[in-house]
């Protein structure tokens, strides 16, 4: 039975995993690469400012400062817990605002109000809460702004930002170590060690192998794919077609692994061939990246056929409607690929039995 | 010893253009163990390829259990256990986890390994990963490994080359014992000492054909030569003669040997099995 072989291979694989390097490498990678790029870019570690406000009587603030967009609003229970807070900097900035303040306000007198800013909060959000408050209170007042304020887009207005242009490379790099060479290697070091040719005058076939090598692999990738999509804030927007788009990825890239292990005959060939091979599989986040680049080139490697629908709904909100295309396409390489490893099993087999 | 175990009827096989296995037949009884002796490049490993179904024959069949081996590899590998030359064990496993891996393998459940793991003398290393193990515990471990399912047929490849002495005497218990079960095996070693002591029969296996099949004793007496070595001292000199015990006049030759002054020792030598292998293939086993 080949599926009780895989996975007793499978099974076996996965405990001896956490002893093999390039399997805590294939689960490191991603996370570290998202940490890396996104200290670099920033967004990780900024989060939105934080004002807290202490309301003593009724005011219309409270009630327009919960609708602000871009900004954490909290409402402590008392000025004392609120400076504290800030003090502690689970705030940026604290208001606190005195009883009949609206009143005051409308009545054209210039009510005293405390406004904290944290000492260790970042000046870019003091300046962002300072001006939402100024603009919450005039708002309260009923005066019209002293200045009209034209908003004039400089550049590309349909440019995505660069951190979500290099999504597609994350995943990319999750996927490709996790899903191809992993099992890659697995599979490379059992012809090695000679204990897949002590697996093949076992009832286990060579088809339970590649099928539990295939299965490390896409196990892996999926779960260091959905790692990496979740930790760059991605899988909220259509979590569904994602994860379909990430089942045709770790497939491809599972695909992939088995040929290169079945084709390379020993460790360094199969690095060889995946250091001066990876590009064709790299290649399509070059176009994500530099999007003035002629588009159509990128359509010629078979990772644009996930990483396209994959950028389509984590960046551009897109459904499965609109890149079914793609992954057909994608789904139709899978197949295509999946002779190839039929044949290049059979090659690894007829080469084992000779050597 | 009564059904045949293996059998195998005009077998060839060739890689390309180079004739591996020519025309080979034989069978091995169950409860028997056959010689395989041949040196590097006579076919031995071909032909254990070919009877444990990691590859076809391109002429003849091959019967293991009744079984053809091409069409029933599924039903033979799961009664057959297989220890190869080389070391091919799960080095970051321990020996248990190596040996419940390949049970699960043979559809073995709750598969306790110590048992195993105790009559190849590993039972106090039994948590140990493989990696840290001695050459010669390594295959101890291979040699329980091919043991697991009870096999009808073991299929030793070289199972003592180059181990130390407690380890060679562990393996070759081992080889006794799963005769007396009554399994066949399939022996091939260089060391003809060893063959000539586990096996009822040996096949002298050359350029991929079988130069003679018969029991150690009857190979020796048709093909050996007994003699006498005769060491005496005249006159301050040690001389050593070698007298035949088969030539026509071996006793008149002895009379005068053993009656001549300075006689130092006198030793009688039976033919080896790699005297009659040089004389039968006019090479050597290590060659």
């Amino acid at each position: 039975m080949v599926g009780v072989h895989a996975l007793h291979l499978l099974r076996k694989d996965l405990g001896v995993g956490p002893r093999s390097p390039i399997f805590l490498y294939a689960i490191a990678l991603p996370v570290i690469l998202t940490l890396l790029i996104r200290v670099v870019f920033g967004s990780l570690f900024d989060p939105a400012p934080r004002l807290g406000i202490v309301d003593e009587g009724d005011s219309q603030i409270v009630r327009n400062a919960r609708d602000i967009d871009g900004v954490q609003v909290k409402f402590p229970e008392s000025a004392a817990i609120l400076k504290q807070m800030v003090e502690n900097n689970d705030l940026d900035a604290g208001l606190v605002l005195p009883s009949g303040f609206d009143g005051a306000l409308q009545a054209g007198q210039m009510p005293n109000v405390q406004f904290f800013f944290g000492g260790q909060s970042l000046a870019s959000n003091r300046v962002v809460l300072g001006v939402t408050m100024i603009d919450l209170i005039r708002e309260v007042a009923g005066s019209p702004a002293p200045i009209e304020v034209e908003t004039v887009t400089v550049g590309d207005g349909e440019s995505v930002p660069l951190v979500s242009r290099l999504l597609p490379l994350i995943v990319l790099m999750a996927v490709l170590i996790a899903g191809a060479l992993t099992p890659a290697t697995s599979l490379v070091e059992e012809k090695e060690k000679r204990t897949l040719t002590a697996l093949l005058v076992t009832p286990t076939r060579l088809g339970d192998v590649l099928l539990g090598k295939g299965a490390l692999g896409f196990i892996l990738a999926m779960a260091t794919g959905t790692v990496t999509l979740a930790l760059n804030g991605a899988l909220g927007t259509n979590t569904a077609a994602l994860l379909l788009v990430l089942v045709l990825a770790t497939l491809m890239a599972a695909e992939v692994g088995l040929m290169l292990g079945s084709f390379a005959k020993d460790t360094k060939a199969l690095y060889t061939i995946w250091k001066s091979g990876a590009i064709v599989l790299l290649a399509p986040v070059i176009f994500f990246i530099w999007p003035n680049l002629p588009q159509w080139i990128a359509k010629v490697f078979p990772t644009y056929y996930f990483l396209s629908p994959l950028f389509d709904i984590a960046i551009h909100g897109a459904g499965l409607a609109d890149v079914w295309v793609e992954l057909a396409i994608g789904f139709a390489i899978c197949a295509v690929f999946l002779l190839g490893v039929a044949a290049l099993g059979r090659r690894m087999e007829a080469t084992l039995a000779a050597a | 010893m009564s059904e045949e175990a293996i059998r195998v009827e005009g077998v060839s096989y060739a890689y390309g253009d180079v004739k591996a296995v020519d025309d080979i037949s034989f069978s091995v009884a169950q409860g028997e163990v056959l010689g395989f002796l041949g040196p590097n490049g006579a076919g031995k490993s071909t032909t254990i390829k070919l009877l444990t179904g990691q590859m076809r024959p391109q002429t003849g069949d091959i019967a293991i259990l009744g079984m053809n081996v091409a069409k029933d590899r599924d039903a033979i590998q799961g009664r057959i256990g297989v220890c190869f030359e080389e070391k091919n064990l799960y080095l970051n496993l321990s020996a248990k986890e190596n040996l419940r891996f390949f049970a699960r393998l043979f559809g073995i459940r709750d598969f306790d390994p110590t048992p195993l793991l105790q009559r190849v003398g590993l039972a106090d290393r039994a948590d140990d990963r493989v990696k840290g193990y001695s050459k010669g515990m390594q295959q101890r471990l291979m040699v329980a490994r091919c043991l697991l399912n009870n096999p009808d047929i073991l299929f030793l490849d070289e199972p003592t080359d180059g181990l130390d002495p407690v380890s060679s005497q562990a393996i070759r218990r081992v080889i006794e014992e799963e005769a007396a079960r009554g399994a066949a095996i399939l022996l091939t070693t260089h060391d003809m000492d060893e063959a000539d002591k586990l096996s009822d029969r040996v096949a002298f296996i050359n350029d991929g054909t079988i130069a003679a099949l018969d029991t150690p004793e009857n190979l020796k007496l048709a093909h050996g030569q007994r003699s006498v070595r005769v060491r005496t001292r005249a006159n301050g000199e040690i001389r050593e003669r070698v007298v035949p015990l088969d030539a026509s006049d071996t006793g008149d030759q002895l009379k005068a040997v053993v009656g001549a002054e300075g006689l130092l020792t006198i030793h009688t030598e039976e033919a080896t099995l790699e005297a009659v292998f040089i004389t039968l293939t006019g090479r050597g086993l290590q060659e």
